[in-house]
């Protein structure tokens, strides 16, 4: 479990992060989302005492991640694929990390196995291509069979193969009651993996729920009606909430009523109803409603 | 990467047999120190600088005169190799904040101090070691050039120069780690070193020329890194405490300014 609890940190007059309190649960992933220099890799090197916050605290379960006495075994950390020695082969670094903890050379190979460096293992790390370096990064994060896992984009780089790789390993990590903090970009990738959602914008917390109550809350829910009666039905479910719209004769796309209502509606006045379905926001539309405001460096609208 | 049937299922909250120790640690940076090209190359060009101006000093030695300490062959390469030494002790660390490893270092080991230490004990060993070695070639090397050989049995003349000329390289070695920890990039740790080691002496010396007024920077000079070591290794020397503490000075207080920089500063 993670716990920030007031977390801020200031640089100079800059505030990256501003009061940031959330708990990352175990047997769940957390997907930590937010716009560039929305504080996310400020407060996971937080997190992991890279950073020392301006005020507030983080613990990781229930303890300073500097008072841990074993590291690498309660927490796994990517935070960026580049933070390694770029002299040095994949498999001397993870030597020389596994050796920090006593961790076993049969460990090392079996990381290695395990992201699929063995080709590479023995090349140096300056000459690795983003995916190998990401592969690296989070081999260096399995060492330890770690109880949580901290990853900054972790599927930054990787092939369609390694993508996947990813999501179904942070999965079966959580499944086995592992705490998993992943941020990521992507936001189909995240609504695929991630359970619970916590959305940073401007270093302060925008939203910390569920990934499905999140999408409820900030999309509206979409009906497609087709209908042979189709403007003699909008006539009936029209309100004042209710938006209807009709691209084709005989179609109505319907936004503010439940299926039910229209269903029924439809069924009271004998109307045929030849589709009838509901199209709920993507995790996409919804995070981009919630940080509509707090992009820090918007793109331009095209016109 | 493998199915993910292969990762062990040992989902048990029990405690991992893993622990950070000092122990773990010096070895974590003995494999660092000794899997980069960067300490080989420095390493090799000392040694081989070392023996090179070791042999040369010793075929020239039979024009000094009857008075030339033998030892004196072996030592004087320190004078240029001690350059070499204080950037591999620079760039030990620097090297970690330019390619981003600090990160994944302090990850591993969040007790800042012992990451110091650790890297300080490493890299002390190994320069020893390897001066030790370069010595000993050095004085096999020599030995058919000299007209008068190392008197081993007086060990001013040889044994005690020679360990100081041991403790001079590793304190070079450690006066770059030092100011690597605090100044974080190669090139001004690098610098900062080659100005302290090499460029302050000189100065200083010009000094000796500006008369009696200027006579106390002279005798500061004395305890520069350099000149401290000068004194230590100087065959027969005497009153070698001071030229001892500054030396010790030079080496610990970079040191422990670099530990209270990396404490206080983010990664």
């Amino acid at each position: 479990m993670i716990v920030a609890e007031q977390l801020t940190k200031r640089f100079g007059d800059k505030t990256a992060v501003d009061g940031v309190s959330f708990t990352v649960q175990p047997g769940k992933v957390t997907g930590f989302l937010g716009p560039n220099g929305a504080g996310k890799s400020t407060t996971m090197r937080m997190i992991v005492g890279l950073d020392r916050p301006t005020s507030g605290r983080t613990t990781v379960g229930g303890q300073d991640y500097r008072a841990l006495r074993a590291p690498l075994t309660e927490v796994g950390v990517l935070l960026d694929a580049k933070a390694v020695h770029t002299g040095r082969t994949a498999r001397n670094h993870l030597r020389a990390m596994a050796a920090t903890h006593g961790i076993p050379l049969s460990r090392v190979d079996e990381v290695i196995r395990i992201t699929g460096l063995d080709s590479v293992a023995n090349k140096r790390a300056g000459k690795f291509s983003l995916g190998m370096g990401q592969r690296l990064g989070i081999a260096s994060a399995l060492l330890g069979d770690p109880h949580t896992l901290i990853l900054d984009e972790p599927v930054n780089g990787l092939d369609p193969e390694g993508v996947r790789w990813v999501r179904e390993f942070v999965r079966h990590a959580a499944d086995e009651g592992r705490t998993v903090l992943l941020s990521s970009h992507l936001m189909s990738e995240m609504a695929q993996t991630a359970d619970h959602i916590v959305v940073l914008g401007r270093g302060r917390v925008l939203a910390d729920a569920p990934l499905d109550s999140l999408v409820r809350a900030w999309t509206t829910m979409t009906m497609r009606v087709r209908s042979p009666r189709a403007a003699e039905l909008a006539g009936l479910v029209t309100g004042p909430d209710v938006r209807i719209t009709s691209t084709a004769p005989g179609l109505l796309d319907i936004a503010g009523l439940t299926a039910e209502f229209v269903g029924d509606t439809a069924a009271a006045h004998g109307i045929p109803i030849h589709e009838l379905t509901t199209t709920t926001g993507s995790l996409e539309q919804a995070y981009l409603a919630l940080t509509e405001s707090s992009v820090e460096y918007k793109t331009k609208e095209i016109s | 990467m493998t199915a993910l049937a292969t990762e062990p299922a040992t989902r048990t909250r029990t405690v991992s047999p893993y622990r950070l120790t000092f122990g773990h640690l010096l070895r974590s940076e003995w494999i660092k120190i000794t899997s980069v090209r960067s300490t080989w190359w420095s390493l090799g060009i000392t040694a081989a600088l070392s023996i090179a101006i070791s042999m040369m000093i010793a075929g020239a030695s039979s024009g000094f005169g009857p008075g030339f300490p033998a030892v004196s062959a072996i030592l004087m390469p320190t004078q240029f190799t001690m350059l070499v030494a204080g950037i591999l002790g620079a760039i030990v660390i620097t090297g970690e904040y330019s390619t981003g490893m600090i990160r994944s270092t302090l990850t591993a080991e969040p007790r800042r101090g012992a990451v110091v230490a650790a890297k300080a004990v490493v890299v002390a060993a190994l320069m020893a070691v390897v001066t030790a070695v370069t010595y000993a070639i050095a004085i096999v090397a020599t030995s058919p050039l000299l007209s008068e050989g190392i008197d081993w049995s007086e060990p001013s003349l040889s044994i005690v120069p020679l360990a100081f000329g041991v403790l001079s390289m590793v304190a070079f070695t450690l006066i770059g780690l030092g100011f690597g920890f605090i100044v974080r990039n190669g090139a001004g740790a690098i610098a900062t070193t080659v100005g302290v080691l090499f460029v302050l002496p000189i100065v200083v010396s010009m000094f000796a020329m500006a008369g009696e007024s200027w006579r106390w920077i002279v005798d500061l000079g004395q305890y520069l890194p350099m000149n401290a070591a000068s004194t230590l290794t100087a065959p027969g020397g005497e009153d070698l405490v001071p030229a001892l503490l500054a030396l010790a000075g030079w080496t610990l207080i970079p040191l422990l300014i670099g530990w209270g920089v990396l404490r206080t500063r983010d990664a």
